[in-house]
Order: C-alpha cells, then sequence, then structure tokens
C-alpha cells in the first residue's frame, strides 16, 4: 500500500514510519522498534512484539549529576538492547509520541543517527487495533561502536543566554529565535505547568524573553500523526519561525519541545534548530535570568 | 516483593481494578487530581456508624497505571482491613510507596500517592461536614485540601477544573 508517511511531504520522509511499515518490519532483524513512555508500566501492560523499553528517566538520564548518560552508559545501553551499528531503531510511544521523540533526540545528540519515529505512536497502534505482547524482548547483547555526538542538537541555560542576545543579565543584541511550545497558560505565567500536570519545579512563570509561543499540540492531527509538510509549514512561518533562522526551542523539562524539534529539524528539514532540554525547570528556577510575561 | 513481583502486583490491580465503582449515597465523594500524568480520581467514602472507621469504598479514575493500581490497592486494603480514620491520618506517603513497592514507582511518587492524597482529603471533609451539621450548619461542596496541595494533589471541585483544561 502506498505508504502514509510518503505522502506528506516531508524533506526527511525516511526518518518517519507507519503503523503499517512498522507491522511490516516486526520480524525485521536489522530493526529494533523501541518503546518510550510517559506512563512507566504502560510497556509492561502490553507493547508491540519484538519491542524493547527506555525509561527516560532510569536509562538516560545520569542519577547523580542533573544531565544525561555520558557516551560510555550510552554504549552500554545500546549493546543491552541489541542495537549495533547496522541496527535502525523506530521509536513510538504514548503520550502523542513525546518521550518517543525525546528519546529519538538524545540518540541523535549521541550519534547514533540510524533512528525513525512510528508517526502516530502508540495510540494510532492501539486503535487499529493492532497487536500487543506483554513478552518481553531480550536480544543477544549488540557491539555497538561509540559516534561522535552532534552536539549541536542541543543549547545549555548559557547558550540560551547568548542566543536571545544577553551578557550576563544585560541585553546586549539582537537575539535568535525561540519557540516556546508550552501550553499558552504556560508561556504567559498564570501556570508553571502544562494543564492537568502539578504546579511543580519552578519558582517563576513566564517564558525566555523574545520567545514565540507556537504549542507543539499544533503539529499534529486529531489521531496524533504528525501534520503534512505544508500545515506544518504553514504553522511555523506563519508565526515568524523560517528555516534560514537558528532556533532554539524549550518546554518544561524538553520532552514537548523534543516533539517540536522533531518537526522542525527532521520533517521541514530546518538547518539549525536546537533543543533546550534544561527548559522551564531550569529557566524559572535560575536566580537573576531575565523573564518575560 | 521484588521488582518484578511489585510490577505484576500492580499491573494486576490497574488490570483487574477492586472497589473500583461508583457510590452516589457515600457520606464523601472526593475528586482527586495532577500527579504526573494528568491522573484523575474520584474516592467515595462511606463511615461506619461508629463515626470513627471506613465501611464502605470506591472509586474511579482515569489516568496512568500506577495511579490507577495504587488506587485499587488502596481501596482494597481500607476496606479489608477495616482502617479507621486516625490510621489513614498516620499512613503517610512513604509508607505508601513502600507498600505498592518502592522499586517500582519510586520514580513516580505523586501517581503513587494521588489515592492516598485524595483519601485523606475525603477524611478531613468528612470530618468539616459533620462539624458544620453538628452545629447546625450547611455542608460545603466546594473545597479543596490545603495539604495534599503541597504534594502537588489537588482534590475537590478543582482537581476537576484542572484536569479538564
Amino acid at each position: 500500500m502506498a505508504d502514509e508517511v510518503a505522502s506528506k511531504g516531508y524533506v526527511n520522509p525516511d526518518l518517519l514510519v507507519s503503523t503499517e511499515w512498522v507491522a511490516q518490519h516486526l520480524n525485521d532483524p536489522s530493526i529494533r522498534i523501541v518503546e518510550s513512555d510517559e506512563d512507566v508500566l504502560l510497556y509492561e501492560i502490553g507493547h508491540i512484539p519484538g519491542a524493547v523499553k527506555v525509561d527516560w528517566h532510569t536509562d538516560l538520564q545520569d542519577p547523580l549529576v542533573r544531565d544525561f548518560i555520558g557516551p560510555k552508559e550510552f554504549t552500554a545501553l545500546m549493546n543491552q538492547l541489541g542495537i549495533g551499528d547496522d541496527t535502525t531503531v523506530v521509536f513510538y510511544g504514548d503520550k502523542n509520541n513525546w518521550w518517543a521523540a525525546y528519546a529519538y533526540w538524545f540518540f541523535r545528540y549521541m550519534g547514533n543517527d540510524n533512528v525513525k519515529v512510528m508517526d502516530g505512536g502508540r495510540k494510532k497502534w492501539e486503535a487499529e487495533g493492532r497487536p500487543l505482547t506483554r513478552e518481553a524482548s531480550v536480544y543477544p547483547p549488540a557491539n555497538y561502536t561509540p559516534k561522535p555526538m552532534n552536539s549541536e542538537l542541543r543549547v545549555l541555560r548559557d547558550g540560551v543566554l547568548a542566543h536571545i542576545g544577553y551578557h550576563g543579565v544585560k541585553k546586549v543584541e539582537d537575539g535568535g529565535a525561540l519557540v516556546d511550545v508550552r501550553s499558552p497558560g504556560e508561556y504567559s505565567g498564570e501556570l508553571l505547568h502544562m494543564p492537568d500536570y502539578p504546579q511543580e519545579g519552578a519558582l517563576r512563570g513566564g517564558h525566555i524573553p523574545g520567545a514565540k509561543n507556537i504549542p507543539w499540540a499544533r503539529a499534529v492531527a486529531e489521531d496524533g500523526t504528525f501534520k503534512t509538510a505544508a500545515e506544518l509549514r504553514d504553522l511555523y512561518q506563519g508565526a515568524g519561525i523560517t528555516e534560514d533562522q537558528d532556533i532554539v526551542v524549550y518546554c518544561r523539562i524538553g520532552e514537548r519541545s523534543s516533539h517540536s524539534w522533531f518537526v522542525l529539524h527532521e520533517l521541514l528539514g530546518y538547518p539549525n534548530v536546537r533543543n533546550y532540554d534544561g527548559s522551564w525547570t531550569e529557566w524559572g528556577n535560575v536566580i537573576g535570568v531575565p523573564i518575560e510575561r | 516483593m521484588d521488582r518484578q513481583e511489585q510490577i505484576e502486583n500492580l499491573l494486576d490491580h490497574y488490570e483487574h481494578p477492586r472497589f473500583r465503582e461508583a457510590n452516589e449515597g457515600a457520606d464523601v465523594i472526593m475528586p482527586g487530581g495532577n500527579p504526573g500524568c494528568g491522573d484523575v480520581i474520584t474516592i467515595y467514602l462511606s463511615i461506619a456508624d461508629d463515626e470513627a472507621s471506613v465501611s464502605e469504598v470506591g472509586f474511579e479514575g482515569e489516568g496512568c497505571t500506577i495511579s490507577q493500581a495504587a488506587a485499587s490497592i488502596l481501596m482494597e486494603m481500607a476496606h479489608d482491613e477495616h482502617w479507621t480514620l486516625g490510621e489513614i491520618d498516620e499512613i503517610d506517603y512513604t509508607t505508601m510507596i513502600d507498600i505498592l513497592g518502592k522499586e517500582a514507582v519510586q520514580m513516580r511518587p505523586k501517581c503513587a500517592t494521588l489515592a492516598l492524597g485524595t483519601l485523606k482529603a475525603a477524611v478531613k471533609k468528612y470530618r468539616r461536614d459533620k462539624m458544620r451539621r453538628d452545629a447546625g450548619l450547611d455542608t460545603i461542596e466546594e473545597e479543596d485540601d490545603e495539604s495534599a496541595k503541597s504534594l502537588g494533589i489537588v482534590t475537590g471541585a478543582a482537581a476537576l477544573q484542572e484536569t479538564k483544561e
């Protein structure tokens, strides 16, 4: 059948696969399907046959320093999941693929570029009545070779300050493009978290100066799949975010902004897009950084 | 229980929840919302004639696996062990996490403790309602429990509002 993804006009259509594509590759040894969810036990309830689990918190975060695991731990994770140099990883998950996009972005950041996302995520797979299993998937350890990191995909706090034209707390020049993908209430400072979520994590509300508010959800259709390239271009260009810009995206803890990063950098092919994963939980707590409301 | 047994127990309660039923005639109907995954539950609590212990419990809810499994486990314990209101006051959030299985839920403490926070709020409302009735005053339906709020749990009418945004 004609692939649902191919018809949507993305610049890099091979980075997104349909549920049907995944269904046809369940027994392909060169494919490793990875589920990454917010609901920490969803994988155990049932997952795509053959899929392994990556928990964004316990697998990808350093337990001591607030940062990601390093190259050594990442290599060990790849080996443990049976992901070798020739393995193509396909991510999917709950919540419109937030954490799948987060894991995808992190894998890319760590230099593993052989990755894709399943359009529509777990929601679409379930809606189509496709099979789920509780059988744990175990693969022989792989022999992954560490790759050079794609450091240009991530930006830290000081980099954001420089990006918005600040030296310390003083604005010294015009800033670059900045996209706040949180809900309008979070952007305005009315909420310190997304609707439905606890008021946790930040002592100040508002947004980083100069940020435009383009909530992540505007990039997805009702069934959880990404909108077409034409719709996505209209969305971002209509808000003044264009491919010639140096762009930073952020949210509260980096997962929703990974989703928008995936749209801009991967689907639309904007060349310079960085994810500020420290996001509002860092910015809203740092002493002395500028905030707008 | 080791971690795998803890997970199996949580999945069993999630897929086969105990006391998952609404009881519109309950003494207290307390919604609780939020933690972690946008979870929401409503607890239906009826108090025995001694006015000091649980007679019937029930819950309804939506949300992540841990939040819903925790509600089922908590309801089962409160019912089967005939908890007193004093015992509900005393059980703390660390104990709740230990009951569920620390290794399985420690990364999601707010999901794990939503049901307990809501049950505690229900007990407080029962007492407030009783005091107001004893004083000849009307009860107040739309009130939140400030102590639960400090844990990121919103109870009362506000829980339903927040989770519908």
